[in-house]
């Protein structure tokens, strides 16, 4: 958890290697076996040429990098808005990176806005987004 | 997870999709840990609740032949930790449809509501249909 809520600050940042073993657990355990993730010959005949990872496992690891910042304030008082914007892929390295863009005062509850990206090992933004955690107000 | 589907063409805006549940047992949280390379801290991670209501949503419907689905976008917020073990009801309605070309866009909102009929979790999901 971060010691202190400020502006400007940096959450740690989460790296993650996609894998399509990766990609078949998250299709067992969420139950979203799109083909466009797990079978390979119909997803080389798709514009994307190959299997890609689900959306919401980036996202997972957003919600990671949130929760090891902020812990219980994310778990039950999150909000998050993200775009995908290209697709991951099995052999990628993602980087999630997060960073405290302000902390305002609202009706006598703190909240820390936050934007994130995900970029894949080329650089480029796969998911990018902003989130909004409502701190107790021992946090500050 | 419901074996009826609706064809795509029949979901337009306010079509509300049936009621579905779940228990968020111990087994499926463990596999959705292991899918997700992390550790558990007794909740039930609240994208591992999302990740499943929109698989439900996503095999609720079917899609025109020859079509790829793609979510484009997320909104999401938590209200209430969801322990382990819970069960949790879910309600969702078609927001929007959008058709440009051969590029369709389905808006849904869901509710997320755990056994007490409490609100653990809201949001928005875009999905991309294209050919």
């Amino acid at each position: 958890m971060l010691t202190e809520i400020q502006e400007g600050k940096t959450l740690n940042t989460v790296v993650k290697h996609i894998t399509q073993e990766n990609i078949n657990l998250y299709a067992e355990a969420s139950g979203d076996f799109n083909p466009i993730h797990v079978d390979e010959s119909f997803a080389a005949k798709t514009p994307f040429g190959g299997t890609i990872a689900h959306g919401m496992l980036n996202l997972a690891y957003v919600s990671e990098m949130m929760t090891s910042a902020f812990g219980q304030n994310w778990l039950s008082g999150g909000k998050l808005r993200a775009k995908f914007k290209e697709a991951a892929r099995p052999g990628d390295t993602v980087t999630i990176n997060g960073k405290i863009d302000c902390v305002e005062q609202k009706d006598d509850v703190s909240y820390a806005d936050c934007s994130f990206e995900c970029l894949n090992q080329k650089g480029e933004v796969i998911v990018a987004g902003e989130a909004i955690v409502k701190l107790s107000s021992d946090k500050r | 997870m419901q074996g009826n589907t609706v064809n795509y063409e029949e979901l337009i805006p306010g079509y509300e999709f049936p009621t579905t549940s779940y228990e968020l047992s111990a087994s499926l949280v463990s596999k959705y840990m292991q899918a997700v390379n992390s550790a558990g801290d007794g909740f039930v991670p609240p994208l591992a609740i999302t990740a499943c209501v929109i698989a439900t949503m996503a095999s609720s419907f079917s899609l025109p032949p020859s079509t790829v689905a793609i979510h484009a976008a997320q909104e999401l917020e938590f209200f209430k930790l969801v322990p382990i073990g819970s069960t949790i009801e879910l309600r969702t309605i078609v927001a929007q449809k959008i058709t440009r070309g051969k590029m369709s866009m389905l808006i849904l909102e869901l509710e997320i509501f755990n056994q007490d009929k409490e609100k653990v979790q809201s949001g928005k999901t875009t999905i991309a249909l294209t050919t």
